[in-house]
Parts: C-alpha cells; structure tokens; sequence
C-alpha cells in the first residue's frame, strides 16, 4: 500500500470481491454491479426499514429481523394482503439502495445511497439529514453541506444522496496503520463501511471483520 | 501572458441568449409572456434564473407552484452542469435563441437533483473545486485556503465577478515549477449517446517520455470512439465553450484557460452537423 494508504481500483474491486463473498455466506445481500461499457462497476445492496414515528431503527439486523430482507420482491409480495398495508402504514418503510463507488479522483471508496417510500415517493435531503443518528448529528449540524448531499450517480446518472469523501482518507489512514502494526490483514471495504454505514442507517454485522483475520489464518 | 488573460476573461464573459417559455401544461391566470435572458455561460441555471422564476410566478396561482426546473427538447435540464455545457451537448448546432421550458410541477426525480436554495449550488461547485484540487494537488492548495477564500470563489461566480473569483483561483492554476503540469487534469467528456453521464479518469498533463499531452492525446486514450480517422470523413465536434479547440492543443495550457470556474474541462463531443 502506499504510503497516504489510498487504494487503487483495482484492489478496491479485489477488496469488494471478498467482501461479497462474505456477504453471500452469512445471507446478507450485497452484490457487484458491472457497467455497461466499462470495465468498472458498484456494490451493492437494496435494504428496508421501518421508521417508527420521527426516530430511525438503527438497530441491526439481528435485531429487527424483518428489516432486512435481501430482495425487493420479498417485501413486495404480501403487501396484497390488506393488514400488511395497514402495519406498513402505521410505522412506515423505507426502502434504501446503498452504492458503493470508486472514486480516481480521491482514490477511496464512495457511499452512494437513494431512499423511497414504498409507493415509490423518494426521502428528501432534509428528511435524511432529519434521520442521521443522534450521536452524529451535532457533526451533521457543523457542516450539513459539506458532509450528505443531492448528487448525480457516476455511472447511473441519476440522482444519488453522497457521504462526501474527501476527509475519507483523513480517517482510514489511523485505522490501517493501526492494523498493520499488530499485523493484522483488514478488508479496506469493511474498515471504512463499518465507520461510515451507520451515520445513514448502514449497520455492518461483526463476522466481516472475524471473515477477514479467518481468512488470513487458513493462508498461514 | 497578456493575450493569455484576455482568454479567462473571453470564457468569463460568455453568454447565450435564451428565451425561456413557461410549459403548456401549466395551470395560469393570465396568458405567461416568454423571457429573454442572457445566460453567463460559466453560470449555473438555477443560480441565474430569479427573475425568470418570478416573471412567471406572477400569472399562476400559489397552490400550483412547486419547485422549478427546466427542460430543452424533451431533456430535463440538469442545473448542476454549467450553462454554457449544456448548451454545447444539447443545443448547439440549433438557432439562437436557445429556447428553454420552464417547469413548476411534475418534477423529473430520476433525472434532476433537487435545488431547494442557493446553498444547494455552493455545495454542488465546492464538491467540484475541492475534487478538482484532489486531482490537481492532492487536495493541498485548496485545502490550504482559508473559509474566506472558499467564500471569495463563490461569491465571485455568483455575483459574476471575474477579478474576485481569479484573485483566489490562481492559486488553483499553479504547479510546482520543476513539473510541468498538474498532478492529473480535472476532465469530463460528455456524449448524450450513453447511459453514462460523462467520462472521468486519470489522465497526466505530461507523458512519461516528457512531451506535453494533447487534447487529442487525451481523447485516444479515454475516448477513442469520439476520434475521427484523419483521412475520414468528420463525424464529431469537440467543443468546450462552444468553440472546437486544435486537437494539437496542450491539455494544461486547455486546463488553465478553458476550465470552468469548478476548475474542471467540461468537454462535449457532438455529432457533426449534417447541413
């Protein structure tokens, strides 16, 4: 790795591969998408959640079972029962689709994500600025602008919320000399999703981080 | 140099004459006149276009306004693209005035970004600036500047004051005088044919032998498609400020000079007009 610990593409794809193949063992939903023309592409991952009144679930998977359901279908088959569309409507869901991107410009990871109600009316900046965990928020409020904003998706074209990666590298360069130092082999994706998934609803299960040491074991 | 500055100014000063008409669609109390509008090429629309919002506000009613937005041919308008590059991919080879709609309700939400408030549009170029510096010199002018700084670009663009916005962007154009060029070139190449909104990749100013990159170097390497053969016939125009600069130009000297004011080249490739 160099020495600003950016990463190239190409390890940024090696990295999302193993990723995935984590994600595939344990049923979470990830997936890669290639583009069309390109030899590039994204991760990623359609998730739901219920909004109980003003206040986000953030609790995990393990938790809250049916908010994490790793196809759209599954959640849309029942709603032809009327009493789902009832529970549906007394505390909302939210349909989330989380990107992960490359970015040359930065050299880092990017978190793309859009929100919707299930009958297709997209969340708002403020409404997602509104829904960031408290324990962000203060941070949120210094500088809401520089920090989640409307952006067009790269590869889409379409209108995407941005964490904004800039201070991206600022906050992994610690965490990846820290892990060299007790020689320890991180997966860049899961060290930088697990900080910077839960400021937008994005909770990562720990056996990402176990998958990666197990791995590096098995090699030794 | 001198002729070298006259150049910024010619790209700041550029201009398009638009007549802007208010959808059919729209419910109205009084028939709604067009208006005409010289937009600043380096401009973005949302940030432009007060006085077209209130010219037609004033012939609808309240409960039929929600947010504006704007529409050539069919093609929602993305207000996050300088002016003068939509105009080049969109509208270039049509006659002036360029003839836009204006929108109150129906909101493309899979095209367009919203644009609640001008913070919106500061936001949007300042992501630009601060990407376009990552590139230029891993982020270390612009993040050497000062808040005040930030605030001078953008209140020199919004206010349509070039010796403002140049007083600090200068320091964006420079390089280390034992380099010839920027680290990589802040670009984008736009072709409506794709799904893609625009190409970006690394590209140096300088090759690894020494000689300056072209314009035309740039384009073989990430858009081969857009290149004609040199004894074919030719099937596109490369514009950027709605002129088709040499192929043979050096891709510094054309991110210096025909940047836009996000310090990125914006450059369209357009099929050849056929009459």
């Amino acid at each position: 790795m160099e020495e600003d610990e950016f990463i190239g593409e190409k390890t940024f794809q090696r990295h999302c591969a193993e990723f995935i193949k984590h994600s595939q063992q344990i049923g979470d939903s990830w997936e890669w998408r290639p583009s069309k023309d390109c030899s590039d592409g994204y991760m990623c991952k359609i998730h739901f959640q219920i909004k109980n009144g003003s206040v986000m679930s953030h609790l995990g998977a393990s938790t809250h079972g049916q908010t994490c359901l790793p196809m759209e279908e599954a959640f849309e088959l029942p709603l032809d029962d009327c009493e789902v569309i009832e529970t549906a409507a007394a505390s909302e869901v939210i349909k989330y689709e989380y990107h992960v991107l490359y970015s040359c410009s930065y050299q880092v990871p990017v978190l793309y994500f859009r929100a919707s109600f299930l009958d297709g009316r997209p969340l708002t900046l403020k409404d997602i600025w509104e829904g960031v965990h408290e324990c962000y928020k203060t941070r949120l409020l210094q500088g809401p602008w520089d920090t989640i904003t409307q952006q067009e998706h790269p590869i889409l074209g379409q209108p995407f919320f941005v964490l904004h990666p800039c201070k991206t590298n600022e906050f992994m360069t610690p965490v990846l000399k820290n892990s060299q130092k007790i020689n320890k082999n991180v997966n860049y994706i899961t060290s930088w999703l697990s900080i910077v998934g839960p400021v937008v609803g994005l909770n990562l299960p720990l056996s990402y981080a176990k998958a990666t040491s197990q791995d590096e074991r098995n090699v030794d | 140099m001198t002729d070298d500055k006259d150049v910024l100014r010619d790209v700041w000063f550029g201009r398009i004459p638009t007549c802007f008409t208010l959808c059919q669609d729209e419910i109205t109390e009084r028939e709604a006149e067009p208006y005409y509008l010289l937009l600043p090429r380096v401009s973005y629309l949302t940030l432009v276009t007060d006085k077209v919002k209130k010219h037609f506000q004033k012939v609808m009613r309240q409960e039929d306004i929600s947010e504006i937005w704007f529409e050539y041919e069919g093609t929602p308008l993305k207000w996050h693209y300088p002016i003068g590059l939509l105009f080049d991919l969109l509208a270039s080879s049509s006659a002036l005035p360029w003839n836009i709609t204006v929108h109150f309700k129906s909101f493309p939400e899979k095209d367009l970004l919203h644009c609640p408030s001008k913070d919106a549009i500061e936001a949007h170029f300042m992501s630009c600036m601060k990407e376009a510096d990552a590139l230029k010199h891993k982020s270390q002018v612009i993040n050497e500047m000062q808040k005040k700084d930030h605030k001078q670009l953008w209140m020199g663009l919004q206010n349509d004051r070039f010796d403002q916005f140049w007083a600090i962007n200068r320091k964006l154009m420079e390089y280390p005088a034992e380099e010839n060029g920027f680290r990589y070139i802040p670009f984008r190449i736009y072709q409506t044919t794709t799904e893609r909104p625009f190409i970006q990749k690394l590209f140096r100013p300088v090759a690894a032998d020494g000689q300056l990159h072209t314009l035309g170097d740039l384009l073989k390497e990430v858009c081969p498609s857009a290149v004609d053969p040199e004894d074919g016939e030719k099937k596109n125009q490369v514009m950027i400020h709605g002129i088709e600069p040499m192929l043979e130009t050096p891709l510094q000297w054309l991110s210096e000079h025909l940047s836009y004011p996000d310090n990125f080249l914006h450059i369209s490739i357009i099929p050849q007009p056929t009459d």
